[in-house]
């Protein structure tokens, strides 16, 4: 190879340094707890398109992998310690992920919804005011209309 | 917070520090001289993981046939830095395979996955060839960045050769990886390697089959063609890791 190929190569890697420092603007947050070997929540609603946070407490006096090919992500969490864990940008859809030690109980599945329902401003009044369920996912609209 | 700040500000200078030294370097020395062809890197290192693993090439061109192979043992010492020792045998003139180097291997994942708009990692190597005085040193950056289900990993090398036995002498290698992240157990994927004479490309397939708890078998077979003008020049690359 030239040298004429290699100073492309050189701005290459400069660029995309630069570009990968660049972004570092708060993310959403969401919390998740492993206890007995469950997490809670196991679902967790996310904005379709956003980069978000999961941070996750390991209240067992167990250590656990939380591995998931869908999304990508395989990080051990230690025992009585909380480990963050970055996602997306993602499409909607669902998102399984499991405890690589106990696979058959910590499941859970990132439900990504689209962005432009949960930033309505309407939908989470009547979320908060009629629905206890959707009340609960309350966090996730505060979330969003945080970051916009 | 201030340390976070710090901590990225101390990553990002370091970062900068390399990419100069190495882009400096780039334009007066030659591109790397052996085969280029190997494994494509990827920024990644899980705490308290071990492994072992064995690495195959076949190469043949018109010079014919050679042949090497690997096997190594890996630990992540810290939660970010995981250390690889290797032993390297390849086949002789003569057709007699023995041992022929050996290597230690640090990576350093330098950011989370997932944290920044790409991901990554820093790799040192240092092999001593069996019975000679040469020594190599390879430095390199790893960078992988997601695209929905699909996975670009690049690594860029700089290596130093030096000893009584060999010319003293820098040198870079450039890999490439586009991976379709289809299947756990078969994930296809296009490499490019670029060295001083070889430019190669070719399909590889990968996969990996979960077992209980931490334990994993990972495998990688890839058949890249060089681009520069042999009338045969194949590469068969195999590897198979086993994480525990």
């Amino acid at each position: 190879m030239s040298l004429f190929s290699v100073k492309p190569m050189q701005s290459i890697i400069v660029f995309l340094a630069l570009l990968s420092f660049a972004s570092l603007a708060n993310r959403p947050e969401f919390e998740v707890e492993l206890k007995n070997h469950l997490f809670y929540p196991a679902e967790i609603e996310i904005p379709a398109n956003t980069k978000v946070k999961l941070v996750i407490y390991n209240r067992d006096t167990t250590p656990e992998e939380f591995d998931s090919f869908d999304l990508n992500r395989e990080k051990v969490i230690f025992p009585q310690k909380k480990s963050v864990i970055f996602i997306g940008p993602l499409p909607p859809g669902h998102y399984k992920f499991f405890g690589e030690f106990n696979p058959n109980s910590a499941q859970g599945t990132i439900i990504v919804v689209p962005k432009k329902s949960a930033t309505d401003a309407n939908i989470e009044t009547l979320a908060l005011a009629y629905t206890a369920p959707l009340a609960a996912n309350s966090l996730l609209f505060k979330e969003v209309l945080h970051v916009n | 917070m201030n340390f976070l700040i710090f901590k990225k500000l101390t990553q990002f200078s370091l970062l900068l520090l390399i990419l100069s030294a190495f882009s400096a370097l780039t334009c007066q020395v030659a591109l790397a001289d052996g085969v280029v062809v190997d494994k494509v890197y990827h920024p990644y290192v899980l705490p308290n993981e071990q492994e072992f693993e064995w690495r195959m090439l076949s190469h043949q061109n018109d010079a014919g046939n050679s042949l090497g192979q690997r096997i190594a043992y890996g630990k992540s010492i810290t939660d970010n830095v995981m250390i690889e020792f290797y032993i390297v045998g390849e086949r002789d003139r003569d057709g007699d395979f023995g041992l022929s180097a050996y290597e230690v291997e640090t990576r350093w994942m330098m950011t989370d996955q997932g944290e920044y708009w790409a991901d990554w990692g820093l790799l040192l190597e240092v092999e001593k060839v069996h019975e000679l005085n040469v020594w190599e040193v390879t430095t390199g950056l790893l960078f992988e960045k997601e695209f929905g289900r699909d996975s670009l990993a690049l690594n860029a090398f700089l290596i130093y050769e030096s000893g009584s036995d060999i010319k003293n002498e820098f040198e870079t290698e450039f890999r490439l990886q586009y991976r379709y992240r289809w299947l756990p157990q078969v994930q296809p994927a296009i490499e490019i390697y670029i060295g001083q004479d070889y430019t190669g490309i070719g399909p590889t397939f990968m996969g990996i089959q979960r077992f209980d708890g931490q334990k994993q078998l990972k495998w990688e077979l890839g058949f890249i063609t060089g681009l520069n003008g042999d009338d045969k020049d194949h590469i068969l690359r195999a590897a198979i890791e086993y994480e525990f």
